[in-house]
């Protein structure tokens, strides 16, 4: 390797032109740098990243496939050393959840009959689409996922992306076939949530760390959060629906805490992207009878703050 | 007679964009999810030692608009604001395009600690303009683990890139 550039010949370009070429274009970079600092939303940045999403899917997508074999096979090797312990940990668990399951179908029993009495109003059911993950930023401070499903498939903009574990992030970015999820730990993400247990909710920001942190509305939230509550979303600010696993809350600290994700993006590949219709407030004379649309109104009106109007549902809730 | 010469410029055009080409792959490996070691080690920056090693060993073969191409599909493709890398890519040459005579003939060793002086330079830029658009203090460790990824697999790298530039670039 060594022969190379002992001979002079191989550069054609000498110093001085080249580094004038390479100035001007970093003067040109830096100058796009701040003008995407005012007009990150401008449309012609949309369109090009639009198209650089459209361009990559089909390259990113022939490549996921093998990585997927490859990372199988290493996983499923892995595995058989641990089959043993797995096969009783597992075991353990179904034992555990079985009492769960029991309360569960008790519960939608009981649901379905109020539902038939005509005292149940639940809010519109979700419409999942499915994607794969084909790429991801491998950047250290920006955290997104690329998934193979767009606005073709219907995805649009603000929808909320779970896996099997829990809340993987919000769409932020779609092409025909594509899509851009930003992840929860991203610096740019912020989640309105709620910690059940103490009826408190918050903004889940990421911080670029694996733990993403809630910052809340009122400091004196703060002494009701306890490590180990689960945080879900809230569905504050009507993007994302009510409910979606978050994670737990880890560790409390001044004027917020730390979220362990119940997602593990070391593993997602298979995701849904939740199709959800926000219930709003019927325009017609529906709403007297209709609590949860009575719910909205009160969100929307904006003569509260939302939290109020989230902790009340948050008590009915849990009561 | 007309077909071979626009055969032979189709040929040299090739040739030429080779870096850059394989630059943009380097783009799309770095955006694949490699998750190598379940995740644990980032995935290195190809790019910036394309950039390197051909502004080291035969700039001509990879101009800096070229870089600036590699550098802006990096942006679209991570959704980092548009010109972040572009900047980092393109004072990485600047810099090398400095120093170049030096280098040319040394030890391995030699070129692998300029590469190492590069990452944490092109760090430097990634972290401060990062946290000044966050406006906050980003935490360092995730680049630090990633840029050393990237200059501990060098030699590696560095190794294939020559064969190649000596197969393909220069040959062919």
């Amino acid at each position: 390797m060594s022969v190379l550039g002992r001979d002079r010949g191989d550069g054609f370009g000498r110093g001085s032109g080249a580094g004038i070429g390479a100035l001007s274009l970093a003067l040109v970079s830096v100058l796009l740098l701040l003008s995407s600092l005012y007009a990150a939303q401008a449309s012609v940045f949309q369109k090009a990243r639009e198209s650089a999403l459209t361009a990559a899917s089909p390259i990113l997508e022939a490549f996921s496939g093998p990585i997927g074999f490859v990372s199988d096979v290493f996983g499923r090797v892995e595995e058989y050393f641990f089959v043993l312990e797995q096969n009783k940990a597992l075991r353990e668990q179904v034992e555990a959840l079985r009492h769960w399951e029991h309360e569960a179908r008790d519960l939608s029993e009981l649901l379905a009959g109020y539902e038939a009495l005509g005292l149940l109003y639940p809010p519109p059911k979700a419409q999942p689409i499915n994607a794969v993950v084909v790429g991801e930023s491998g950047d250290a401070f920006n955290h997104s996922m690329i998934l193979n499903a767009g606005r073709d498939a219907g995805v649009a903009r603000g929808q909320a992306v779970v896996d099997d574990r829990g809340l993987v992030g919000r769409v932020v970015e779609t092409a025909g076939d594509a899509a851009r999820v930003l992840l929860l730990t991203d610096v740019q993400s912020n989640i309105p949530v709620f910690v059940e247990g103490s009826g408190v909710d918050g903004i889940l920001v990421g911080r670029s760390t694996a733990r993403p942190v809630i910052e809340f509305t009122r400091n004196d939230d703060l002494f009701k959060v306890a490590a180990g509550q689960r945080v879900v979303t809230s569905g504050a600010g009507g993007t994302l629906p009510r409910g979606l696993v978050v994670g737990a809350v880890a560790e409390v600290g001044k004027n917020e805490a730390a979220v362990e994700l119940d997602a593990n993006y070391a593993r997602t590949r298979v995701v849904r992207v939740i199709n959800y219709e926000f219930p709003t407030v019927a325009p017609d004379g529906e709403r007297e009878e209709d609590p949860s649309s009575e719910l909205s109104q009160t969100l929307t009106s904006g003569a509260e703050p939302d939290v109020e109007a989230v902790r009340i549902a948050g008590g009915e809730g849990d009561g | 007679m007309a077909y071979a010469t626009r055969a032979e410029n189709l040929g040299r055009f090739f040739r030429a964009a080779t870096p850059t080409l394989l630059g943009a792959f380097g783009v799309i490996l770095w955006a694949a999810p490699l998750r190598l070691f379940e995740g644990q080690l980032p995935t290195p920056l190809l790019p910036l030692v394309v950039v390197y090693f051909w502004s080291i060993y035969s700039p001509s073969n990879l101009p800096a608009f070229g870089v600036f191409l590699i550098g802006i599909f990096q942006d679209l493709l991570a959704g980092a604001p548009l010109g972040l890398w572009p900047t980092i890519y393109l004072v990485a040459i600047y810099l090398v395009g400095t120093q170049r005579s030096y280098f040319h003939g040394r030890d391995q060793q030699v070129v692998w600690l300029g590469f190492a002086v590069i990452a944490v330079i092109a760090s430097a830029i990634l972290w401060s303009v990062m946290s000044l658009m966050s406006g906050e203090r980003l935490p360092v460790g995730p680049l630090a683990i990633q840029m050393a990824a990237t200059v501990a697999l060098y030699p590696l790298i560095a190794g294939v890139f020559a064969e190649f530039h000596r197969r393909i670039v220069i040959e062919a």
